[in-house]
């Protein structure tokens, strides 16, 4: 079995918001709600400013409140690590939603069910990537099997000094950050 | 094609590599469909949310009611715009597709120009109407009388068909709004236009970039941006010149926050400092240019004292950016910008910038700018005659001695309300809002109210169409043929667009409407052969004969939507690839002897540009990542990441002024006009003598539901422009402004 | 800091807003109902009682729980977006979910509160029920009564501390994750359901001996209630920004203040009016103004118990791990 993770390379989002757009028609998610950001922090005063860009979603954790807290087993982990919901089971009572620390999950507003990320699930069946990494135009969201010490994700984890976000809340988040700033040369 | 693990690695392990992944192994259209069993289709088209034309795959699937919807775009791996990536515009083509507010049907005015009382007409009609008013203004004041503005591909089409009438008054906003200038000042240079499909960077490559303006992030051209972030990601040295701390600066390594509009005197001082410290590419220098010593002599002046105290900015960076494209020299680059129609004096500034990528020996080398492409392809004309000589010069290029052929918007327009040398009476406008994209709208609109005629092809009901006499519903890219597009990036290869789906409602392609046109006109031999009313099929017949004739197998360009044209990369300088400079000296000229002859300046030179009077802010604008112009405002998937610009400005000033972030505003420029009500955004990321906002909202058409009375135009405050005297351009940055609380 | 998000569900930022007072309802009628339970089997099971004259009020009790559990229910269910898909709460059991848990507690109570009823009610009300079998259930089950209230105390205890589990679980909302919460939850259901017993009972003994243990209750309530707070403003920096809210006296905090001086004054005037009624001198007969003495009081702690339950839902929400600072 595979473990999918991804990796965000900071450093070279450039905060087009491709992976916003591209995320929302691949999943059919209604107008106004959202499975992945990107967020802008921009510190400092005028000239000397420094600034943080991230791309953010479901961080498929290893030890996830979502799924603990679901009273149907509807949110659940499958067994290459991702945390999917079946929305047959979803009753909608948003226990998830407020179980997430990292604010990721909606109710879909045209179907009632509870939703998030999925890694685009559909799509690895089909042997594509998520439609965020394919489209992700500065090559920042990163793909792949963290089993797989060949794997691009592999090779970036060994390489770089990587966090996860929130590690206070003892998620294990499955989702790792590199390059917070880029490099200055 | 079931998950299988190891193809997963390998499409892994190839992106991996330092190149971008353009390699990846790519399934043709067919292939992809038939590898999901058939449910779906995939059509490999290009896009049109901006003039990138990247490549797209659309994916075609039915409804329950058994119509065939497009449900995903994604970007075509073959293509080198794309690489398989596609813009968040892109990504959004299908909110322009299924706009509810979209043209359906063609409409004949029956109120007052501008109050947008139209009613529905059939195509026969909409385009009988035409043809009688057209007729009637030719017949008046002659064919020139009719002139067109166009922007996008539905041009080629009306081109043809005013040509074919005897007019050659054609002009796009894409020269002396956009990047005419530039163009202009780089064949003065180096004999060529910095780029045509895009522009020729080696961004990927580069190991010192700057950037003037040039707010890549925000300008989002896909396989630019691709290029740049891997330039950051791989540590290259940015050095950004912008007023404004962009997306660009705060990837870069050096921002330098200039005062805006004396990037020249920056220009000039870099010049003088790269050659008085010996920093230049000598052999380069030596082999390849003139003018070398009248430029050294010409620069002496610019201290970086003075530069200092002009621009506004540290001695000290002006002199370690100047170090490090020594250093790095040839393998930098100083970016050519795109919309350069800044302050009138735009060429001189884009001369300059040509000029030191010359003197580091940056063109044609690895990190600079590479070479034009080879590989021509036969022109392709489907056996038309030729057009008649119009009976009158075209005025497109008014007095500009420089001026090029796609002509200038703004002396059309000007022609038009004064009628000299020779009235013009009617109007086409096809695929450009004029009234949003030409400085001092009050003057188009001006203009407008002098016609006779005028008629607009469109998608949408935007400012400019709301004016129109007929509006002509054109259908959207996804829906269309047209090309085929010669695309030149490092290598030169052939685009098609083809559509996804049928057309919606009634609209068409601008081939066919430009098509019946002629034949209405009484110039059938210029019409589509075998086109008729009720032919959609003709254009594609059409483009396999030109597949033919350029040797290109049209079945495999429809599944995979691009071709390369097969060795004709050859992006570096080496011994058996020398560069043309196609210049009257056949070097680059540092000093030009084009200009000297028109008694412009040959060698760039610092003049000041006019300061915002006391307590006034100049004007800038720029482009927000997720939109282009004024064009996808209203698409559901755009507009609701965002709905209204913001009017950027810096944290001391709002303290100063009592206002407070993401409150309402109002602008008041120095001719008395007041903008909509728009948002403040008190920022530090900003200097203290300028405001800044995204061009393109502040739609007035309350036909475009969503973006309607959105956000601020900033081009309703841009009353005044300064001309450029050698080419014509309109800088318009050149308006200063006041804000108070809405 | 400038802070630009694109992408964000206006339900999650920047203040969640997922759960409202539908929930906030619910988990005070839950609470109370656990209240209830224990408090009406303590009224069963206390010595002397078998001869409480109150016996024939005493028995609308038991039978006013599920009734007040199932208007709880009613508001939780009108939270669910899915309600056609409720079924799927039994077609699971989920060790580790609080939920889970709750779903499960609610369902095995039901019938325990419906036997407990039937056990309550009194002879002349067994014999005006119309259908056969309830009236045999009812006179079958009475001889348990106690045994039935025993397990009620249990049940109550479980019905009462879950809805506080519930949230204090919820790691992401540094305000809830306290285990003192359930405990809070817990002596507040109590207190609640002895306030209830105060109106209901209509004895001046049954009354008085009531209001003996809301005494206590509420004192250990204000003492929770205090020591949550410490724990939250001796926390982390997170926990100490979770009860900011409560203590800003900002325009958009002004609920969270208002609720504090609520809480603040509900609570201890209950006590003190308690104080006084209990060691009044007293007339065979209560007089009015100690009938009103004793209700108001009771009404107060159960609007306490009702803002704490809304305090804390909205801020709970409001309370978060920011990754923006
Ligand atoms: N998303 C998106 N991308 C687009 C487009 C779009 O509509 N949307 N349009 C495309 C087109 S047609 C064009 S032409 C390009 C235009 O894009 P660019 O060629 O990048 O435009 P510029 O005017 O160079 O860049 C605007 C920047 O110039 C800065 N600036 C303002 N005044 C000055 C000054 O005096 N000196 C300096 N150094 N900087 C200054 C502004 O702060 C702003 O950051 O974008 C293209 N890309
Ligand atoms: N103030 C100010 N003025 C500017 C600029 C600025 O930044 N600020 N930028 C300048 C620059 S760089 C440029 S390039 C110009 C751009 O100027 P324009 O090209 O005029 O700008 P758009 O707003 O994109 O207008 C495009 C029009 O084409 C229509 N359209 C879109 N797709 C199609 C199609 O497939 N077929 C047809 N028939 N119509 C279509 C849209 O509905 C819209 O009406 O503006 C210039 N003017
Ligand atoms: S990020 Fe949130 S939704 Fe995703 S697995 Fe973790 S807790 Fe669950
Ligand atoms: S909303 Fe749905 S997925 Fe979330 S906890 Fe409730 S049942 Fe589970
Ligand atoms: S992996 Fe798929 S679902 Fe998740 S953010 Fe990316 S596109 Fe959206
Ligand atoms: S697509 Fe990639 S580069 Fe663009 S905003 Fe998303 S993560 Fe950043
Ligand atoms: S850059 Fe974006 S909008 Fe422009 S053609 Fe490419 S994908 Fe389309
Ligand atoms: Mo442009």
């Amino acid at each position: 079995m595979p473990r999918y993770v991804m990796v965000i390379d900071q450093s070279r989002c450039i905060g087009c918001m491709s992976c916003v757009v591209a995320c929302k028609r691949e999943n059919d998610v209604p107008p106004e709600q959202y499975r992945t950001r990107v967020v802008e922090m921009v510190r400092g005063e005028f000239p000397r400013l420094r600034t943080e860009m991230r791309s953010e979603l479901c961080n498929h954790c290893d030890d996830p409140p979502c799924v603990h807290i679901c009273p149907t087993g509807a949110s659940h982990q499958e067994k290459d690590g991702t945390v999917q919901i079946d929305r047959r089971k979803c009753v909608g009572c948003k226990a998830c939603i407020t179980a997430c620390p990292y604010d990721v999950r909606y109710i879909n507003e045209e179907h009632g069910y509870a939703d998030k990320c999925s890694f685009c699930q559909h799509r690895l069946k089909e042997g594509k990537e998520p439609a965020c990494v394919a489209t992700c135009v500065g090559r920042s969201r990163i793909f792949g099997d963290l089993d797989d010490p060949n794997s691009e994700v592999s090779q970036l984890l060994r390489e770089n000094s990587w966090r996860v976000l929130k590690p206070e809340v003892g998620t294990k988040p499955h989702v790792y950050y590199i390059n917070q700033f880029p490099r200055k040369s | 094609m079931a998950f299988s693990r190891r193809n997963f690695l390998k499409l892994a392990a190839m992106s991996a590599g330092s190149t971008l992944i353009a390699d990846t192994p790519f399934l043709s259209t067919r292939a992809r469909a038939e590898a999901e069993g058939g449910n779906v289709r995939y059509v490999a088209t290009s896009c049109e949310m901006c003039f990138w034309k990247c490549g797209v795959i659309a994916k075609v699937q039915k409804n329950k009611k058994g119509e065939d919807v497009v449900v995903k775009l994604e970007g075509n791996p073959f293509h080198p715009q794309s690489n398989g990536k596609l813009c968040a515009r892109g990504q959004a083509g299908i909110g322009q597709l299924y706009d509810e507010d979209r043209l359906k049907k063609p409409m004949i005015r029956t109120g007052e120009r501008g109050d947008g009382q139209y009613k529905e007409v059939s195509w026969e009609e909409a385009l009988d109407y035409t043809v009688e008013k057209l007729k009637a203004v030719v017949d008046k004041y002659g064919p020139h009388a009719v002139a067109m503005m166009s922007h996008g591909s539905p041009g080629d089409y009306f081109t043809n068909l005013l040509m074919a009438m005897g007019s050659g008054n054609i002009a796009f906003p894409s020269f002396a709004q956009c990047k005419g200038i530039r163009d202009v000042a780089w064949e003065l240079t180096f004999g060529h236009k910095p780029g045509s499909s895009c522009e020729r960077v080696d961004l990927k490559n580069s190991k010192v970039i700057v950037l003037f303006g040039t707010h890549l992030g925000e300008n989002m051209h896909n396989s630019q941006n691709q290029e740049f972030a891997e330039a950051v990601g791989r540590g290259a040295k940015i050095i950004c010149v912008d007023p404004r701390y962009s997306t660009a600066a705060a990837k870069a390594s050096l921002w330098l926050p200039i005062k805006p509009g004396t990037d020249m005197a920056l220009l000039l001082t870099w010049i003088n400092l790269i050659i008085s410290n010996g920093w230049y590419d000598k052999e380069y220098v030596e082999q390849y240019t003139v003018g070398f010593e009248e430029l050294k002599e010409a620069v002496k002046g610019y201290t970086v004292e003075w530069c200092a105290k002009e621009t506004e900015l540290h001695e000290a960076d002006i002199i370690e950016a100047a170090k490090d494209l020594g250093r790095y020299a040839p393998n930098v680059m100083i970016h050519p910008g795109r919309h350069v129609a800044w302050y009138g004096d735009d060429t001189q500034r884009s001369r300059a910038m040509a000029i030191i990528n010359a003197i580091l020996g940056s063109w044609g080398r690895e990190g600079g700018i590479w070479l034009p492409p080879k590989g021509k392809l036969a022109g392709f004309n489907d056996g038309i005659p030729e057009y008649p000589i119009p009976d009158e010069d075209p005025i497109i290029k008014g007095n500009y001695p420089f001026a090029g052929g796609e002509g200038l918007t703004q002396v059309v327009r000007d022609v038009t309300i004064t009628g000299k040398p020779y009235p013009i009476k009617a109007w086409f406008v096809c695929g450009t809002n004029l009234m949003k994209s030409l400085p001092a709208p009050e003057l188009t609109r001006k203009a407008i109210d002098s016609l006779d005629f005028i008629v607009a092809v469109d998608l949408l009901p935007t400012d400019t169409v709301m004016m129109a006499d007929v509006i002509l519903p054109e259908c959207t890219y996804l829906e269309r043929h047209d090309g085929l597009f010669k695309i030149e990036t490092r290598e030169t290869g052939v685009a098609i667009r083809q559509p996804a789906i049928e057309p919606m409602g009634e609209s068409k392609p601008a081939w066919w409407i430009g098509s019946e046109l002629c034949k209405r006109m009484g110039h059938p031999e210029y019409a589509v052969k075998d086109s008729s009313m009720d032919d959609l099929q003709a254009w594609e017949k059409r483009m396999r004969r030109q597949a033919k004739a350029w040797g290109i197998d049209f079945d495999k360009l429809a599944d995979e939507g691009y071709i390369t044209i097969p060795d004709s990369e050859a992006p570096y300088i080496t011994p058996e690839n020398q560069p043309v400079f196609k210049t009257p000296s056949k070097k680059i000229e540092l000093f030009s002897s084009e200009l000297d002859e028109k008694h412009f300046d040959p060698i760039p030179k610092y003049e000041k540009v006019e300061p915002p009077p006391e307590g006034m802010y100049r004007l800038v604008y720029g482009r927000s990542p997720v939109h282009t112009f004024s064009r996808t405002i209203n698409d559901q998937w755009l507009w609701e990441l965002q709905k209204e610009n913001q009017v950027w400005l810096n944290t001391k000033e709002a303290a100063r002024l009592g206002l407070k972030d993401n409150q309402y505003v109002v602008l008041e420029n120095q001719d008395k006009v007041v903008s909509n009500k728009v948002l403040v955004k008190v920022t530090e990321r900003i200097r203290q003598d300028c405001v800044y906002m995204v061009h393109g909202f502040g739609q007035n058409s309350k036909r475009l539901t969503r973006a309607y009375n959105k956000g601020a135009d900033d081009q309703q405050l841009i009353t005044r422009y300064k001309v450029d005297p050698i080419t014509g351009g309109t800088g318009m940055r050149v308006n200063f402004v006041t804000i108070k609380e809405a | 800091m400038e802070l630009h998000i694109v992408g964000t569900n206006a339900i999650t930022y920047p203040a969640m807003h997922v759960w409202d007072w539908r929930v906030a309802s619910y988990l005070f009628l839950g609470g109370l109902s656990g209240g209830l339970m224990i408090m009406s089997a303590v009224n069963y099971i206390r010595p002397k009682n078998g001869q409480n004259a109150d016996t024939l009020n005493a028995w609308k009790i038991p039978v006013l729980i599920p009734i007040l559990l199932t208007i709880g229910l009613i508001f939780l269910n009108l939270d669910l977006e899915r309600k056609l898909h409720a079924f799927w709460f039994y077609l699971t059991f989920k060790p580790v979910s609080p939920m889970s848990w709750g779903a499960w507690i609610v369902l095995i109570i039901y019938p325990l509160l419906i036997a407990y009823a039937l056990a309550a009610l009194p002879d002349n009300i067994t014999r005006t029920i119309k259908y056969p079998t309830i009236r045999n259930w009812a006179d079958a089950l009475k001889p348990h009564l106690l045994k039935l209230a025993k397990v009620n105390i249990i049940a109550g205890v479980l019905l009462a501390i879950y809805t506080g589990i519930l949230l204090s679980s919820l790691v992401a909302r540094p305000l809830w994750n306290s285990p003192i919460l359930p405990v809070l939850f817990l002596t507040s259901g109590m207190s609640t359901g002895a306030a209830l017993m105060i109106i209901l009972a209509k004895t001046k003994e049954m009354k008085l001996f009531f209001t003996k243990i809301d005494i206590w209750l509420i004192m250990a309530e204000l003492l929770i209630l205090v020591l949550m707070f410490y724990g939250h403003y001796v926390g982390d920096a997170v926990h100490q920004q979770a009860i900011a809210p409560f203590f800003s006296t900002s325009h958009e905090f002004f609920p969270y203040f208002l609720s504090i001086v609520v809480l603040g004054i509900c609570l201890p005037l209950a006590v003190v009016l308690k104080f006084l009624e209990v060691t009044g001198e007293h007339t065979e007969e209560l007089t009015t103004s100690s009938l009103l003495m004793m209700n108001f009081s009771a009404l107060l702690v159960l609007v306490g118990g009702a803002v704490i339950r809304f305090a804390l839902v909205y801020a709970g929400q409001l309370s978060g791990y920011s990754s923006y600072l």
